[in-house]
């Protein structure tokens, strides 16, 4: 049983597709209104646990525990639960607002209030100057803030991010970092994001979730991480990798390194 | 969970049911006619070798002409600097909207029955249009536009940084054409050269309108022949014989790797910049066109002159004719039987591209399999397999089993241009509806049908399109009442009334035109995505 604050108490989840077991076993506690980043290679089952947390995909063992009642066969629309994809996933024949809109007049909103809501959200991401523009016309950090402002605007308790900014250029990707945190102390929402990039995983999260193959390597604050990682697979893949990095730019900027 | 899986194999299946039993049992039940004997009768007749021959030999001599001259044709739109390239591209493609019938009827207009025509006033008589030169040439005209679209659309998405290698490399422009466009283009001129064969070899309404004594007929005519003498076991000797083009044909698409990459394109191949080549490309296109755009002339001549071509004094009489002997009527009925093809066509060819490009199931690789399946069957062999499996159903004889042909016949272009754009859709949108409550249902209707929506204009219009021309399947399905009015073309003729067949094939060639030009403009003006 998970302790008071635990917003989501994962249990012995397991997937398998024909002869490959995509996530054994897993078990984990999300607190209420942590960052919480999934980080790991390609393939190893981050995706996956994701979209069964969300309920687009069934475990073939194992529960997942919303504030002490189980979700495992809920429906995703029951699960309080919002998700912003690798691709944003916006509806292209809609402009921002009507985007926003949609899903509000879907949970039977009414059109003004659904409209004043959805500025709000477009407001709340800073993208108040676009509210009339299409999709196609935004670019990728401003079409990721119409697909976080499309998920706020269901005021879900938890928000998932599957690794929303591998499309984006550097700066954009330095800019939405802060938005992110900036938009989850105002609305205070939990936040589990899956990447596989570990400076951003040490940039956002209050803990990190490295995963290997279909089980938890270690699930940590990054501080902790850093200081005693739980295996060679952590040292290699996160912390030798964070290395490497500093490495390369601490030849220009020598005082990196301190 | 379960539900919404159980539901989707449930329609997926349903739809299998339905295709096995519109597509593979007719064909099966058209097998199962052939007999020892009828195998016997069909292949020891006197006329049999001899028309496996003709067919034979005007095939491969057609598909030859008709290959190369689209690969000349698409690389001068392709990769030359000529001006006027769209006005070339679509004046090519005209014939493709008027039945293979009247391009040999166009070409009878030109040269005459017995040296009549406009050509033979300026080569002299000595030139015959029947027989072997005669379906050679109708054949590639009517088999050209087809070539033409399949090497010009995958030639102007071709690569173009090989070429800069290569230029910078110094090597030349003839190596540079036989090192990487040849090679890019291998498997187009494969599957182009099988399916203009599969083409000619399966269409009877050139040689039927050009073959004489003296030649003999073609394994297409005799198939028909033994249809209308409800030799059934026969004809579907032929029938057997008649697909195996197809299904090489079809092997040879699934089976030879695609070449070309355009995924991973940064730019595409520019036109060159020769004066020479520009030269050439401009005599060969404006030759072309002519040749392409004579017959149609001819008909327009014709169906204005008082007696083509000794009386030519304009007269509207000849329209007014075929109106009054019932065209208007057969006009209509071609009308109704194209917008239904078009409406269930393109219903049923979305459905089953959603269900196998976007709601996969175990049962969706098989869906995708028999949906693509009817490029393989010719339409004279389904319109057999058809007379044979539905003969005592109600439908026989009937409007539906007319639609019921052309959806069919028609569907796997259709289908797959919907199965690329639905391929190329942002995946995780039903995903999303899910998240916020919103149903499968709802996101096709208020998401992925706006975003599809030309490519569905497109499908219409090839159903209907092709549904108005088409004479294959339809010629031997037809009930006496109502008639299409592609059927009329070669009534027309069989009564000596060239005029109405060219009133009529230019009313097909109207519609159809104005019906492509519409889409074309509506298509343009869309958005870039």
């Amino acid at each position: 049983m998970g302790s008071l604050n635990d917003k989501l108490v994962i249990s012995d989840l397991s997937k398998g597709y024909k002869d490959k077991d995509v996530l054994r076993g897993v078990s984990f506690t999300v607190r209420d209104g942590e960052f919480l980043s999934i980080l790991g290679p390609s393939g190893c089952g981050k995706t996956t646990l994701l979209r069964i947390l969300i309920g687009l995909l069934h475990p073939d063992t194992g529960t997942v525990v919303k504030d002490g009642v189980d979700i495992t066969n809920a429906a995703p629309d029951k699960r309080g639960m919002g998700i912003v994809f690798q691709n944003y996933a916006l509806f292209e024949n809609m402009n921002v607002v009507k985007n926003v809109e949609y899903a509000l007049m879907i949970k039977k909103e009414t059109r003004p209030t659904a409209h004043e809501k959805a500025l709000q959200m477009i407001e709340a991401v800073g993208l108040s100057e676009y509210v009339k523009a299409m999709p196609k016309n935004l670019s990728g950090g401003q079409q990721q803030r119409v697909a976080i402002a499309r998920t706020l605007a269901l005021q879900p308790d938890i928000i998932l991010f599957d690794e929303p900014m591998s499309a984006l250029d550097v700066a954009t990707r330095l800019s939405m970092r802060k938005e992110l945190k900036s938009i989850q102390s105002s609305f205070g929402t939990t936040m589990i994001y899956v990447t596989h990039d570990q400076e951003e995983a040490f940039a956002l999260s209050d803990r990190i979730m490295i995963m290997d193959n279909g089980v938890i390597s270690q699930l940590d604050t990054p501080e902790t991480i850093c200081e005693a990682p739980a295996n060679d697979y952590v040292r290699s893949f996160v912390l030798d990798n964070l290395r490497a990095k500093i490495d390369s730019l601490s030849k220009y900027a020598p005082g990196l390194r301190e | 969970m379960k539900q919404r899986k159980t539901t989707k194999i449930i329609i997926q299946l349903c739809l299998l049911l339905f295709f096995a039993t519109v597509v593979i049992a007719p064909i099966v039940g058209m097998f199962l006619r052939i007999t020892p004997e009828s195998f016997r009768e069909m292949t020891s007749s006197s006329q049999f070798m001899p028309a496996l021959i003709n067919s034979v030999t005007t095939t491969l001599t057609a598909t030859v002409i008709s290959v190369v001259l689209a690969l000349c044709a698409s690389f001068a739109v392709c990769r030359t600097d000529i001006r006027g390239k769209s006005f070339f591209a679509m004046l090519f493609t005209l014939p493709m909207l008027i039945p293979s019938i009247s391009h040999a009827y166009g070409l009878k207009a030109l040269f005459g029955v017995n040296g009549s025509g406009i050509l033979s006033v300026i080569f002299g008589d000595s030139i015959s249009i029947f027989g072997f030169w005669g379906i050679v040439a109708g054949s590639v005209m009517y088999s050209f536009p087809v070539a033409f679209l399949m090497l010009q659309s995958i030639l102007q998405y071709e690569d173009g940084m090989p070429y800069k290698a290569a230029a910078v490399l110094g090597i030349p422009r003839i190596r540079r054409f036989t090192g990487i466009t040849l090679p890019y283009l291998k498997k187009t001129l494969i599957s182009t050269f099988f399916a203009v064969f599969t083409m000619i070899i399966t269409d009877y309404g050139v040689p039927e309108a050009l073959y004489n004594a003296e030649f003999g007929k073609t394994v297409s005519i005799l198939m028909y022949e033994n249809v209308l003498s409800v030799e059934y076991g026969r004809a579907s000797v032929v029938g057997l014989l008649l697909l195996i083009p197809a299904v090489i044909a079809f092997a040879v698409d699934l089976l030879v790797p695609e070449q070309s990459q355009s995924g991973f394109v940064t730019e595409y191949a520019e036109p060159g910049e020769g004066r020479a080549a520009r030269t050439a490309a401009y005599v060969f296109c404006i030759l072309l066109s002519v040749i392409v755009a004579m017959p149609i002339v001819a008909f327009g001549v014709q169906m204005f002159a008082s007696a083509y071509p000794n009386d030519m004094t304009f007269t509207l009489s000849h329209i007014a004719d075929t109106m009054r002997s019932g065209a208007d009527g057969f006009l209509l009925n071609s009308l109704i039987y194209s917008v239904f093809a078009a409406l269930s066509g393109t219903v049923l060819a979305f459905i089953c591209a959603y269900l196998t490009a976007r709601a996969k199931s175990g049962v969706s690789n098989g869906l995708h399999l028999i949906s693509i399946t009817s490029v393989a069957i010719p339409g004279l062999v389904l319109g057999l397999s058809y007379v044979i499996f539905f003969h005592n159903t109600p439908i026989y004889g009937t409007f539906f089993i007319i639609v019921l042909a052309n959806t069919i016949h028609f569907f796997a272009s259709p289908y797959l241009m919907m199965y690329n754009t639905l391929g190329k859709v942002n995946p995780d949108l039903e995903s999303v509806g899910r998240t916020i409550g919103v149903g499968r249902i709802r996101i096709i209707t208020d998401v992925i049908l706006p975003k599809v929506r030309f490519t569905m204009y497109e499908m219409a219009v090839y159903f209907f399109v092709n549904s108005m021309m088409t004479i294959s399947a339809v010629s031997l399905l037809a009930p006496p009442s109502p008639k299409p009015i592609a059927v009329m073309i070669s009534q027309s003729v069989s009564q000596m009334q060239i005029e109405k067949a060219a009133v009529v094939s230019l009313i097909i060639l109207l519609i159809n035109l104005v019906l492509r030009l519409a889409v074309t403009l509506i298509n343009r003006r869309r958005q870039p995505a």
